[in-house]
Parts: structure tokens; C-alpha cells; sequence
């Protein structure tokens, strides 16, 4: 056929440069002043704070790096932050299998084409979402309290109550007991995310691929996983900062100390405790401002891999 | 397509029995919850799967609730909090927005990045250098710092949704209303800010149920009595009267009330924004 | 190659019905084109063949077997889409050759239809590029390139110009037709152009409210349209119509292109009105009047014709060009 005339589309954007001019700027400031304030000048500042020691007298004095030496290396430090930080990554690891696959499961099954109830599925299955962290933290700590038995009649009725045990009490099972919750409470957001993403592709795409011989396992293997690529990518990283930032969950259902024994303290608690001290040590902010700046890096490492690793090579197909 | 009406009939239950399922156990411990809290003492140990009927039902945990905690006042404080920071978070960021958007000015591409960071970076951990900032200013147990911090948290997400909606208003518009002379200022709040109602709504519901639910702030920068939020004033609470059943279910219950009400009310603009462009 | 017959077609979703008893006999061969308003079924019906949407009750044979319970991939057709579908992850290679990983061809034997069907169509060149970086053009010949590797029975087309701007269209309308006549494959095609249905077809299906209104070659429809709906959709401009001037007629209808200026007692029909507006075409004129009794009129006239806007004129037609429809719209037999 003819190739004649049919060079590819190229879009060029033809506005020009305006000048600033007051406008701009009366649009622009509110916003980024507030946001300069009360965002960005805080993160700064507790990045410079974690290079100061604060003595009793509450006098600060520039230490440099010592704040890290002492956070990785005193074991009154050290001990906690390492425990702290594996109990973190158990609680990213359990989300992104458990939350993570079954989000995509529900968003498959939700974006089945003439699927009756589709919306009420949906807007139910959301519903813990919304809630409060400590609202949902609370209720399951009612429903697996051994006093209220709800979760043991439960399994008994199913004929497995001698599984029953007081997980959230014991110290082998506490941390995956608390990371389920937060599974249970969050499974919405990929589930919604992934499901518009399969919304998005087009319903020829699947025709044409059905036309082409693949069944139903196929166009998905296929076709749409690696169209949805991108949003499973999104889905992590957002999975990521959300688990190197909480702390509610466990804060409401285990208090500053998250036991049983530390046993289910992540980076968020553990950066509570450093600031505001509990029992058997003071506050302080300096050495807060160092677990805030070693989780920022955390995050920040994080989030680089994703842009420059993963969504580089994830790369969005125009549809 | 023939999708879901294509699978045999034996698929097409299995997957409704899943969906069924999994719903049950997304809903039931929240209906759980709730139903007890409407039960006495007895009927919470007793039958505790069970509707409270004539002689279980009791509103005690209510009236002790009530009597032993303000949740009145937790209520004004959370929405004083909340609409307030909305307000802010919608107008700031529907602006900037629109600066990043339709003006090609120099350093346009580095602010827009700079309005970004704040979307995955959190700012819990700027808190120590937030608390002395607000002790500094006088503001520690006022609902005032609160806001302050939930719209600066708000904004790079609101800057970012709602200047992508802004793009696809068809630039003629703003164009035709550049010839009749209107000055930039009513072009965006007289033409753009009316347009852009349906993204409003989505932001608004993205920013406003994290700042209900936040426990972080509240217990951090104010914790006084008189500035407790729900979220805080029910962990309080329950960390107080943890052996009274009736009153830590009605109190759960009261706390879940509000955001279950704007949920049924909001569902359908909440879904079809996070769902956005997927409409079919 | 396969022939494809409907019997008794019906299908609704839910209460509403698409299409209402369609019966169609498509030869080996044959180049059949869809022609119909939007959202008169006919791209329901398309689907219906290729298997993608299933009937509520007739049958549907090619090759003389019964498809109804074959899937689409079971129905040795293939299918070139409006929006042409191309997988945006996979290269144009991998596009062409998806649809053969599901059959028993061997990896060379792939790797030859691919290759001659991108020879065909000129696309060699493009075949380690996504869709994203071909032009329209292109991704249109990527698009009827992964339906000619199938080798299929049956070419279904579901508007597959409507994408194009209107010079590629005419060039690549050229191409399917010398394509077609190339494999010999029976071909459906849908399409609301009654242009695109007049030249590519060998056969035309009329259809409108899902209803089959005419089947014929395009000759046919233009000279003996069956009712008031064909005559009138196919043919540019539209055949003027004229309320009851006849004894006989409830309508009677003449095509512009048919009409001469004048008024002669030999004439079929004749009419008479004020000029409404005038375009010169160069090689022709268009004429356009309001009758007296307030209906439109148009008239094809030479180029050098000369008419003032608010002028009185009048046209008429030969006897032979004039078509007469009954109460119900059906044409009458002529004379």
C-alpha cells in the first residue's frame, strides 16, 4: 500500500513564554508559600537538626555526623533501629504479596464485563478504607481479643478452633497479625487503582486478541498485564512510602512500645520514641530528627529506584 | 466483548461467591462492631453475631459515651479541621494549579517539580522541626496549626489532579474570553473554576479523609483537651476505659458514623475519581 | 475460503432489540459491505459473525457449518477494527504474529506469513516499531497485515477508514479492493460511507433499525432502491422527494442529478419554485430551491448554468428517472 503522506503525528506545543507578571504570582504564592513553610523548610530542618546534639541543659551543639554514628552503632540505638527496621520490611513484604495480589484479583474479577453488582462490590469492598487507621485497629483488636472469643467462636464454627491463639499477643505472630489488618484495611487502593487501569484498555484490544485466538487466561497474561505494568508499579511504590510512614495502626493497637516486646515496632514507632522518649528514656529531638532523616532517606532511596528504575523501563503505552 | 456473560455458568458463580465473600469479610467486622455496640453487656459475650433484639438492645455504652467523654466538641473540632484545611487545599491548589498550567512563564517546569515532592515524600517527617516551629509561634494546641499543616500536606496532590483536568478545558475558551477583554483573574474564577466542579469533588474527598482520620498530628501538635479531634479523642478514650465494652464499641461506632454517611452520600464521585477517565 | 449465511438473526441487550430477523446469503468470494445510519446494528451484526457477541436466537453457518457455539478463533476469521487495535506493548512484528502463537504453525512458518505479509503491505521496514511510532496510515496496514497472516476464510472490516484523513482514505479504499480481489477471501465490511459502499462492493446490505432494508449490487440500489430509506440514503446529494403529486404515489422521488430545467408536458415529473441558494462546483452547479408548497429541492444542473437566488425556475424528469413509493414507503413497480 501506499506509505505516501503518512509520517508520524508529532504534537508541538506552540504557546510562548510568558513573562512573569503579577498574576502568576498572585496565583502561584498562597499555595507555595504554605507549602514552603510548613513542608518542604521542616524536612530541611530536621535534616540540619540530626547534625546537633541537645545536652540536658537543652543547649545544641553541631555534632556532625555523630547523631548516625550513635544511632547505628551505641546498642542502645543500634539494637532497636535494626529491629525496627526488619519488622518494617516484614510489614512492606507482607503487603506487597498479600495486599498487592489480592487487590489485583478483586480488580480482575471487578472488571469482568457485564459483572452484575459490579458497583456495590466495589463500593463495599472499599468501605475500611476509609476509616481511620485507629478506628479499624481497634475493632480488630476487639474481634481477636481473646475475651470476646468473636474469633474463636468463628473458627469453631468452621471446625478449626483449636487454631485459635491470642496473635496480636504473642511475639512470633504479632507482626503479621497487625500486617494483615493493615492489608485487610488497604486493599481497596490497589484494587480501585488496578481496576481502572483494566478499565483503560480498550475493549477492541481484548476483542481483537479473542479474534486472534487467545482465551480469557491468555488476553489477561498477554494483553493486559503488561498494559497495567505501569499502574502494578504505582501500586508499589505508593505501597512503599505508606509502609516506611506508618505508624497509627500500630501506635492505636500497641501503644509507643509496640509489643510484645518490640515485637511489632516498625520505623514510625520507633521514631515516635526517640522524639518523645517513654519509660526507660527521655525524648530527645535532635536524635528524632536523625530516625526522621535516616526514614526519609529510606523513602527518598525508594522512590528514586522507582523513577529511575522501574517506571523508566514501564514505560506507558500511548493507548 | 464477551467477558463475564461468556464464562459457563459454574465460572460465573464462582466468581460471584468470591466477590460475595471477600465483601463479607471486608464488611462484617465493621457491621460487627456497630451492631454491639447497641446490645448490653451480656448480650455483647453472649451472642455477639447476633441482631440486638427486644432484650439485648441498650444504648449504655452510649450514654456512658457521652457522659465520660465531649465528643460534641471532638466532632466541631475535626470539622473545623477539615473543612477548613478543604478550603484552603481547593482554592491554593486550584490556582497554582492553573499558573503551572496555562502560563509558560521561566522556571515553570522546576516549581511544578518542586510542587511535587511533597506527593511522595511525607511530611511527618519534617514533625520535630513542625513542633518547634509551631511552639515558636505560639500555636501548640490550637486547631489553627492543624490546618496550617494539613493544607500545606494537601496541595502538591490537589496541584497535580486538578491542573491535569484544567489541561483538557479546550483552550479556546480561555481564548475567546482573552478577546472580550476579561482580565486573567475572572477568567479563572468565572470560567476555569466553574468547569472544573467534577475534579473539585474528587480532590476534595482524596484530601478531606486523610485529615479526618489522621492521628499523628493531633496527638503531636494538639493533644489539649480542648483541641482533640475525634480520631484522637476515641484513642484516648478507649486507651482510658479499655473494660468498658459497651462505652468502646458505641464510641467506634460514633467515630465510624460520619465518615459512613459522607462514604454513602460520596461513593459515586469518589469511585469515578479514582477510577478517573475509565468511564464507560 | 467459506461462504456465510444468517438465518433468522435476532439480538437484544436486555429489552432493546439491535437487530430483528436478518437473513443474508454472503458467496465465496464475495465483497459484501454493510451500509446503515450509526447505530442501526450493523457493526452488532459484524460482531455477531466474528463471534464476539452471541445471537439471541437464528443461525449463523460459514463454510456451511453451524458457528453459533464456535469461538471466535474457532470461525477462520479475522478482523480488522476502527480503532485497529494494535497491541501498544508489542512490536509490529509480534503484532502480526500474536494471533499465530495459538496455532500449530511452527516458529519458521510464523516467521514467513509475517514477513510476506509485511511485503504486501510495505510495512518491512516498521517491523521492529511499536504502533506509537507509525503514523495512522501505517497502523492501518498493521491492522489488515495480522488479519491477512491468519490466511482466514472470512475479512471482516468494522469501519476500518474512519480513522483516516479523506486522502488516505480513498487511497487505501483503492488498496483493500485490489487486496481483495487478490486473495479472493470473502469479505464483510462495515461502514455508514454510502461512498465507501458503492465502490467497494460486490453486494450492499442495506440496514436500518436492525432491520435488513435491501440487499443488491450498488447498481441496483441506485437505479430500483426498494423504499423511501434506500433511495434516499443511498446517492449525493439525496434524492428529492415530493408529497403526493401523483394519483397513483404517495411519494414520488427523483434523483438531482436527473432533473433538467423546464417545463415540457412530456416530463414525469414537474415542479416549480424560488431558488433558495446556488454552489458552482465548476463541472456542475447545484441548485437549491423551495418549492411552492414549502418542500426542498435540488437540482444538478451544468456548471455554466446561471441562477440568481430569489429567481423562479422549474425542473422536471424523464419518466424512466422518476421513482414512485406507496403510503408505506415501498417503491411501485415502474408504469
Amino acid at each position: 500500500m501506499t506509505a505516501a503522506a503518512d509520517s508520524a503525528p508529532e504534537r508541538i506545543d506552540t504557546r510562548d513564554t510568558t513573562p512573569w507578571s503579577t498574576y502568576i504570582v498572585v496565583f502561584l504564592a498562597p499555595a507555595a508559600i504554605v507549602y514552603t513553610i510548613f513542608s518542604i523548610y521542616p524536612l530541611f530542618d530536621t535534616i540540619r537538626l540530626s547534625l546537633y546534639a541537645q545536652d540536658a541543659n537543652g543547649a545544641v551543639s553541631f555534632v556532625g555526623p555523630g547523631n548516625f554514628v550513635t544511632l547505628l552503632t551505641d546498642p542502645r540505638w543500634s539494637g532497636p533501629f535494626w529491629n525496627a527496621l526488619k519488622n518494617n520490611l516484614v510489614f512492606f513484604a507482607v503487603h506487597m504479596v498479600v495486599q498487592n495480589s489480592i487487590g489485583l484479583a478483586l480488580a480482575v474479577l471487578l472488571s469482568l464485563p457485564a459483572l452484575m453488582g459490579r458497583n456495590i462490590y466495589r463500593t463495599l469492598i472499599f468501605l475500611p478504607t476509609m476509616l481511620s487507621v485507629v478506628i479499624i485497629g481497634f475493632i480488630w483488636q476487639l474481634i481477636l481479643s481473646p475475651l470476646w472469643g468473636v474469633a474463636r467462636g468463628f473458627l469453631a464454627s468452621l471446625g478449626a478452633g483449636s487454631w485459635f491463639a491470642p496473635w496480636l499477643g504473642l511475639e512470633g505472630t504479632a507482626l503479621v497479625t497487625v500486617s494483615l489488618i493493615s492489608v485487610w484495611q488497604f486493599v481497596g487502593i490497589p484494587m480501585m487503582l488496578i481496576y481502572a487501569a483494566l478499565l483503560n484498555i480498550p475493549d477492541d484490544l481484548v476483542d481483537a486478541a479473542t479474534v486472534d485466538g487467545a482465551n480469557q487466561w491468555r488476553v489477561f497474561w498477554h494483553i493486559k498485564l503488561p498494559l497495567i505494568l505501569p499502574t502494578l508499579g504505582v501500586v508499589a511504590i505508593l505501597t512503599f512510602v505508606g509502609n516506611f510512614n506508618a505508624f497509627d495502626l500500630i501506635y492505636a493497637m500497641k501503644g509507643a512500645i509496640a509489643g510484645p516486646n518490640f515485637s511489632t515496632d516498625i520505623l514510625g514507632t520507633f521514631f515516635y520514641r526517640a522524639f518523645f522518649g517513654y519509660q526507660l528514656q527521655a525524648g530527645s529531638k535532635t536524635m528524632g530528627a536523625t530516625v526522621a532523616t535516616v526514614m526519609l532517606g529510606i523513602i527518598l532511596v525508594g522512590v528514586l529506584l522507582y523513577l529511575f528504575g522501574v517506571q523508566r523501563r514501564l514505560q506507558r503505552h500511548a493507548l | 466483548m464477551i467477558g463475564f456473560a461468556g464464562l459457563p455458568r459454574p465460572g460465573r458463580i464462582a466468581v460471584h461467591a468470591a466477590l460475595v465473600l471477600y465483601t463479607i469479610l471486608a464488611i462484617g467486622p465493621i457491621l460487627l462492631v456497630v451492631m454491639n455496640s447497641f446490645k448490653a453487656r451480656k448480650a455483647i459475650f453472649g451472642s455477639p453475631l447476633s441482631l440486638p433484639d427486644g432484650t439485648s438492645f441498650s444504648l449504655i455504652g452510649y450514654d456512658s459515651v457521652l457522659a465520660k467523654a465531649d465528643f460534641g466538641l471532638y466532632f466541631v473540632n475535626s470539622l473545623v479541621v477539615t473543612v477548613a484545611s478543604l478550603f484552603f487545599v481547593l482554592l491554593f491548589g486550584a490556582m497554582a494549579g492553573w499558573a503551572l498550567t496555562e502560563y509558560r512563564f521561566r522556571g515553570n517546569l522546576v516549581l511544578g517539580l518542586y510542587l511535587a515532592i511533597g506527593i511522595m515524600v511525607p511530611i511527618r517527617l519534617g514533625s520535630v522541626s513542625i513542633l518547634s516551629m509551631m511552639v515558636d509561634l505560639g500555636l501548640v494546641n490550637t486547631l489553627v496549626a492543624l490546618i496550617l499543616v494539613y493544607t500545606a500536606m494537601g496541595l502538591p496532590l490537589a496541584i497535580l489532579i486538578l491542573g491535569e483536568f484544567m489541561q483538557q478545558i479546550p483552550k479556546d475558551l480561555r481564548d475567546a474570553a482573552r478577546c472580550d477583554g476579561v482580565s486573567e483573574y475572572r477568567i479563572f474564577f468565572a470560567v476555569i473554576l466553574p468547569l472544573i466542579r467534577p475534579a473539585v469533588a474528587t480532590v476534595a474527598v482524596f484530601t478531606m479523609v486523610p485529615i479526618w482520620n489522621d492521628l499523628w498530628f493531633p496527638l503531636i501538635l494538639a493533644p489539649g483537651r480542648n483541641t482533640q479531634t475525634v480520631t484522637l479523642g476515641v484513642q484516648q478514650f478507649i486507651g482510658q476505659y479499655v473494660t468498658d465494652w459497651n462505652a468502646v464499641l458505641s464510641s467506634l461506632t460514633l467515630a465510624i458514623a460520619p465518615i459512613l454517611l459522607l462514604y454513602i452520600l460520596f461513593s459515586r464521585s469518589l469511585v469515578r475519581g479514582l477510577t478517573a477517565g475509565a468511564v464507560k | 475460503m467459506a461462504d456465510v449465511s444468517l438465518a433468522g438473526v435476532s439480538k437484544s441487550f436486555g429489552s432493546v432489540q439491535v437487530l430483528k430477523d436478518i437473513n443474508l446469503d454472503v458467496k465465496d468470494g464475495e465483497f459484501v459491505v454493510f451500509v446503515g445510519p450509526s447505530g442501526c446494528g450493523k457493526s452488532t451484526l459484524l460482531r455477531i459473525i466474528a463471534g464476539l457477541e452471541r445471537v439471541s436466537a437464528g443461525e449463523i453457518r460459514i463454510g456451511g457449518e453451524r458457528v453459533n457455539d464456535v469461538p471466535p478463533a474457532g470461525r477462520k476469521i479475522a478482523m480488522v477494527f476502527q480503532s485497529y487495535a494494535l497491541y501498544p506493548h508489542m512490536t509490529v512484528y509480534r503484532n502480526m504474529a500474536f494471533g499465530l502463537k495459538f496455532t500449530r504453525a511452527g516458529k519458521a512458518e510464523v516467521d514467513r506469513r509475517v514477513r510476506h505479509a509485511a511485503e504486501i503491505l510495505q510495512l518491512t521496514p516498521y517491523l521492529d516499531r511499536k504502533p506509537r511510532a507509525l503514523s495512522g496510515g501505517q497502523r492501518q496496514r498493521v491492522a489488515i497485515g495480522r488479519a491477512i497472516v491468519r490466511d482466514p476464510a472470512v475479512f471482516l472490516f468494522d469501519e476500518p477508514l474512519s480513522n483516516l484523513d479523506a486522502a488516505l482514505r480513498i487511497n487505501t479504499r483503492i488498496e483493500i479492493a485490489k487486496l481483495q480481489r487478490d486473495l479472493k477471501a470473502t469479505t464483510i465490511y462495515v461502514t455508514h460511507d454510502q461512498v465507501e459502499a458503492m465502490t467497494l462492493a460486490s453486494k450492499i446490505v442495506v440496514i436500518n433499525q436492525g432491520r435488513i432494508e435491501q440487499i443488491g449490487s450498488p447498481l441496483d440500489l441506485y437505479h430500483r432502491p426498494a423504499n423511501l430509506f434506500v433511495a434516499g440514503f443511498i446517492g449525493s446529494p439525496k434524492m428529492n422527494f415530493i408529497k403526493g403529486a401523483d394519483g397513483k404515489a404517495a411519494t414520488l422521488g427523483v434523483r438531482p442529478e436527473h432533473v433538467v430545467e423546464g417545463d415540457r408536458p412530456d416530463m414525469g415529473l414537474r415542479v416549480a419554485g424560488t431558488v433558495d441558494a446556488v454552489e458552482h462546483l465548476g463541472e456542475s452547479s447545484f441548485i437549491y430551491m423551495k418549492l411552492d408548497d414549502g418542500t426542498p429541492f435540488i437540482a444538478r444542473t451544468p456548471g455554466d448554468t446561471r441562477a440568481e437566488v430569489g429567481q423562479r425556475l422549474s425542473f422536471g424528469a424523464a419518466e424512466a428517472q422518476v421513482h414512485r413509493f406507496d403510503t408505506e414507503g415501498r417503491a411501485l413497480a415502474p408504469g
